[in-house]
């Protein structure tokens, strides 16, 4: 929150949704980096498609150990900075892959697991999920190969920028196409990481876990799950202090 | 002049590739759909475990042919030119993962030298659209000797890297062993009256027509290289005839003659004239008969320089 009250600038709001997903995956008993050694081969991998999510990946890869805070703070949206507005490839900060518009992340990950041992995550949009490249994927599986090291999250916080997201039969249309479909509650730990557990012990499918997540969970309750507030961060000290409020009280 | 038999630049491309696949086991190959077009079947049928049937998913097969390079293999991605076009962000997504990997894009079925299949099978703009990405290299071979060293360049060193082939069958007239630099233009004949720059199959169209010109009126400069391109070569050669034209199977937006035009105009303004297919949707028919009406064969390219020299 405070990172991007200071850039002033960046999408708080879908980072927020992210938070148990993002930190019971790099906190689970079997996902596997090095923060020292960003470049090591047998590394998970973790590809973020929705390429405006990155303030949370940001914190989180500062949090293992990858780069210090305060180099995030210092530079964070600047002209040549590591912390562009949507990543860039950067092994040694643990950024696996740059963004491209939606609908590309997905397909650059899945084309990585088919050649790796080690277990490549995706993170999508739901929104993302509307971009025929995304739904495309949905016949990878069938159409290539499936990928039994390939977990696709898609965090469906039902709220794209500009209007609300339905994912429909997404569900239905994976499972068809021959994928391991699991839906979860994206903000209970439990949840969270039992929908990882399940994903990691199949082997011979490519999975899919739909994450039911509220876009800008944790932060202010006026604004959690509304539309409107994507990509604008809080405006002044008092629309700070109300996401920090909110997220007290979150803690409680 | 001498030539050495006949092949189309996607048939040399298919067979170059076997090469490569004998010389690096990191290599893979991708086709969206069109093997038996591009001629990446051999490689298939070489290396079945390092080729990848995408189907018909130009940027899905962009992404995966990413992700794979991410993984540290070399690798080939192949298509007819047209259809990539529906890959676009998936190139410019491909470039923006920076230095380090190795990917190789080769489009055949390039110009109106496709021919009969008509207007919405000529890919005209794909030098433009390939010049616009940072970072790729947007090379367009002259015959099929030149594809097979041009492979074995691009094989080098890792980057990103844009082939042009095409589908007819054209004249070998370059000898073994070829040399080729990226970022290089060759002076193939040197005159004092007229230059002519071209490119992809048109460099053999325009050594004829220097040679029916005569000896010392034409100077030919060779483009392969238009990313990077070589400022120098083209300058030197308009400071010595003073006149320039240029032939390609491209629109001239985006094409030679702006890339050459671009130039000129900064370091040695210079009288031009140029030979490109017009920005029209194009026609059916046969390959000659197509490069006729739209002025870009050797009954054009050698009045326009009679007519020029005066």
């Amino acid at each position: 929150m405070e990172l991007i009250y200071r850039t002033k600038s960046g999408h708080l709001d879908t980072s927020l949704a992210l938070v148990e997903v993002w930190l019971g995956l790099v906190y689970s008993d079997f996902f596997r980096c090095d923060p020292k050694n960003g470049e090591w081969v047998d590394r998970d991998r973790i590809f973020l498609s929705e390429g405006h999510a990155c303030p949370i990946q940001y914190m989180v890869n500062a949090e293992l150990g990858y780069y210090p805070k305060e180099e995030l703070f210092a530079t964070n949206r600047r002209p040549d900075s590591n912390f562009q507005g949507h990543t860039v490839r950067n092994l040694k900060y643990g950024f696996e892959n740059s963004n491209g518009s939606l609908g590309i992340g997905l397909w650059q990950a899945y084309g990585a697991a088919l050649e790796l041992k080690s277990k490549v995550f995706c993170i999508v949009g739901d929104g993302e999920m509307q971009e025929p490249s995304s739904l495309g994927l949905l016949a990878a599986p069938h159409n290539l190969k499936p990928c039994g090291n390939f977990i696709l999250i898609v965090n469906n916080n039902g709220l794209a920028q500009d209007a609300s997201v339905d994912i429909g039969p997404l569900s239905i249309a994976g499972k068809a196409w021959g994928w391991h479909v699991i839906e979860a509650d994206g903000h209970d730990w439990k949840s969270v990481d039992d929908a990882y557990q399940q994903a990691v012990s199949i082997i011979d499918k490519s999975k899919m876990i739909i994450f039911k997540t509220v876009k800008g969970k944790g932060g202010d309750p006026a604004k959690a799950g509304k539309l409107g507030s994507h990509g604008k961060p809080p405006g002044n000290e008092t629309e700070l202090a109300a996401y920090i409020k909110g997220l007290e009280s979150e803690r409680k | 002049m001498e030539t050495f038999g006949s092949q189309s630049l996607r048939e040399a491309f298919g067979e170059g590739l076997v090469d490569l696949g004998n010389r690096y086991d990191d290599l893979r190959v991708l086709d969206a759909g069109t093997k038996n077009s591009t001629m990446s079947e051999g490689f298939q049928q070489s290396f079945p475990s390092r080729f990848y049937t995408v189907g018909i998913n130009e940027p899905g097969m962009i992404g995966i042919a990413t992700g794979l390079a991410m993984t540290g293999k070399r690798v080939v991605a192949c298509d007819m030119s047209i259809f990539l076009q529906h890959a676009h962000a998936h190139m410019l997504t491909a470039a923006r993962q920076k230095k380090g990997l190795h990917l190789v894009i080769a489009a055949s079925h390039t110009g109106v030298a496709v021919g009969p299949d008509g207007g919405s099978a000529h890919d005209v703009t794909d030098i433009a659209r390939m010049r616009l990405i940072p970072d790729f290299k947007v090379i367009s071979p002259w015959d099929p000797a030149h594809v097979k060293r041009i492979l074995e360049v691009v094989m080098e060193e890792p980057g990103y890297y844009y082939i042009r082939l095409n589908r007819p069958k054209v004249p070998i007239f370059l000898k073994t062993p070829v040399s080729f630099e990226i970022g290089k233009a060759y002076r193939l004949k040197s005159g004092s009256q007229i230059t002519i720059v071209a490119s992809g199959d048109k460099v053999w169209t325009a050594l004829q027509v220097a040679e029916e010109l005569g000896e010392g009126i034409a100077d030919v400069i060779g483009i392969a290289s238009f990313e990077p391109f070589d400022r120098e070569t083209i300058v030197a050669s308009a400071a010595r005839t003073g006149r320039v034209v240029t032939i390609e199977d491209h629109l001239s937006q985006g094409g030679l003659y702006e890339a050459v035009a671009g130039v000129l105009a900064e370091e040695y303004p210079t009288r031009m004239k140029k030979l490109a297919v017009p920005r029209q949707f194009t026609t059916s028919g046969e390959p000659d008969e197509l490069a006729r009406l739209y002025e870009i064969d050797k009954t054009a390219l050698l009045e326009t320089c009679k007519r020029f020299i005066g």
